[in-house]
């Protein structure tokens, strides 16, 4: 079961990041969806739908679509809030929705002001949340840093090989002028960090931040009549594991590897196709889990995969190539996208990839949700 | 003796009452299904096999291996800014559920897959809760 979706990103925004105090989720929502717009080259009235979501852990209402829809003043022929819309959820939502006919283009927006509103993300995340409270097991840091002992034990993976994910995402983000951190950090800066929960550091874990990033979604006949060359959305799958505690390596994600197999098989392509890899990281674990379940290297070789500098600039597997959530900003894979459609359109200067023609864009929703898109600049790979 | 500053659970709580109420006595429980015999954790209103209601609380052996855990060395949770550095690990009952659970002992003893089982320890009258320990070499 594989989805071949048949629709196009024709307009990409964002906003800055990191700090925007005295603006709402929403404003900033808005904000991103002008630039979008603007980026396509319409106005809000050519679009007929709109997906927004609401950010995690938020205190007050934010990111819904009856109140988006208001500020921007529209009334689309579709409209969706998901209650978890990671990036990806929400582009596959928006391409369901063009595909069956309920719209023709749709906006996709995301807004948050989680760093100043102070959004506190120190609390159990996953299944038996209040037996986790309990044992002091909160923050994703937490059950990240068991998945990543276990790896390490099994595996035989190493902290240094482990702290090769963050810090070939600061070398990218060094050229990323959007990018929250941008100074330099060795693999020996990366060690020299304590740990927060061993054996995951500080650079190991996304910092929460302000911003937002809008997508303009069309069908695949309409991509043409835009004014940038079209990145289109060709195949996507997901998976739940809804199972949860039941399943006993939960922590592991195996089930990434039935969205792999899907997705691949939707695009008619497998792993070694795939110029650019988006994959989104709450924790350097997850690109480390990533790696192998998208078949970029052997279940348990990603440690060695990644010290021998594949992701890095210059490698021959570019990740996060905007320095990922863990140096460019917390924003649920939305500007992975962002980053994914400059890359293919060839916009990103000196950190522009020379080919750049397929990419994969991939999430997971803590230990329960993944999706994953590939993104190409023809409409069949 | 400070006051016990920690999440705490109520021992009360009609579904896992059962559970608090054979920690006071020392044995560890968990739920299983009368139709499918499927042990279960955490506790639930209904069988997440063959989604039969309800179920008994049985005892299992309070002994393990420790599939994995993580040391807190900040208290991102400030209730254990006295814990620090902290263990919780995932155990693996030996008789097959898996539980997440405070890990006592010497942070740097601790490794994946090693033996280890419960400690029923009364951190305020009437609540007592379930931690675990490596089983040593000496001790086998």
């Amino acid at each position: 079961m594989s989805a071949v979706s048949k629709t196009a990103i024709v307009g990409v925004g964002a906003t800055e990041q990191g700090e925007i105090p005295g603006q709402s989720g929403d404003e900033i929502a808005v904000r991103a969806a002008m630039l979008a717009l603007a980026d396509a080259g319409i106005d809000k009235r050519q679009i007929d739908g709109l997906v927004t979501c609401k950010p995690p852990r938020a205190r007050v209402r934010t990111g819904i679509d009856e109140d988006l829809g208001r500020l921007l003043g529209i009334n689309p022929a579709f409209a969706k809030t998901l209650e978890y819309g990671a990036c990806g959820f929400s582009l596959h939502v928006a391409a369901m929705a063009i595909t069956s006919g309920l719209a023709n283009t749709v906006l996709l927006t995301y807004g948050t002001n989680q760093r100043s509103a102070r959004a506190n993300f120190s609390r159990p995340i996953g299944g038996s949340s209040d037996w986790s409270a309990m044992a002091g097991l909160v923050h994703v840091a937490g059950p990240a840093a068991m998945a990543a002992r276990r790896h390490m034990q099994v595996y035989g993976t190493t902290d240094e090989q482990l702290g090769w994910v963050s810090v070939a995402q600061r070398e990218w983000a060094a050229s990323n002028p959007m990018a929250i951190f941008r100074e330099p950090m060795t693999i020996d800066d990366y060690l020299a960090q304590p740990y927060i929960v061993a054996p995951l550091r500080r650079a190991d874990l996304t910092m929460i931040s302000d911003g937002g990033a809008a997508v303009v979604l069309t069908s695949a006949e309409r991509a043409a009549d835009f004014r940038k060359a079209p990145v289109h959305v060709v195949a996507m799958a997901q998976q739940s594991a809804l199972r949860n505690d039941q399943d006993k390596d939960r922590l592991m994600r195996p089930w990434i590897a039935d969205i792999a197999r899907r997705v691949y098989a939707g695009a008619g392509l497998g792993a070694s196709a795939i110029d650019l890899a988006y994959l989104q990281d709450a924790t350097s674990v997850w690109v480390l889990q990533m790696l192998e379940w998208f078949g970029f290297c052997g279940v348990g070789e990603a440690g060695p995969f990644l010290a021998a500098g594949h992701t890095r600039p210059g490698g021959a597997l570019p990740v996060n190539t905007n320095g990922g959530q863990l140096s460019e900003s917390y924003m649920w894979n939305w500007l992975h996208l962002y980053e994914a459609v400059r890359q293919l359109r060839k916009e990103c200067g000196e950190r522009q990839i020379a080919k750049a023609d397929v990419a994969l864009h991939a999430q997971t929703h803590d230990f329960f949700k993944g999706a994953a898109t590939i993104l190409s600049i023809h409409d069949q790979s | 003796m400070t006051e016990y500053q920690k999440p705490l659970p109520d021992p009360d709580d009609e579904l896992t009452a059962p559970f608090w109420c054979a920690a006071r006595r020392h044995t560890l429980v968990v739920q299983q299904c009368t139709a499918c015999s499927y042990l279960r954790w955490p506790p639930g209103p209904l069988c997440p096999e063959c989604q039969a209601p309800g179920g008994v609380w049985v005892e299992v052996r309070p002994t393990g291996s420790l599939w994995s855990y993580a040391v807190y060395y900040r208290a991102l949770d400030p209730a254990f800014k006295e814990d620090v550095p902290y263990t919780v690990g995932l155990v693996e009952l030996d008789d097959g559920p898996r539980m997440y659970g405070p890990v006592i002992g010497e942070v740097g003893t601790f490794a994946v897959d090693q033996p280890v089982r419960a400690v029923f320890e009364e951190v305020i009258p009437g609540v007592t809760l379930v931690r675990w320990e490596l089983v040593s070499a000496e001790m086998h």
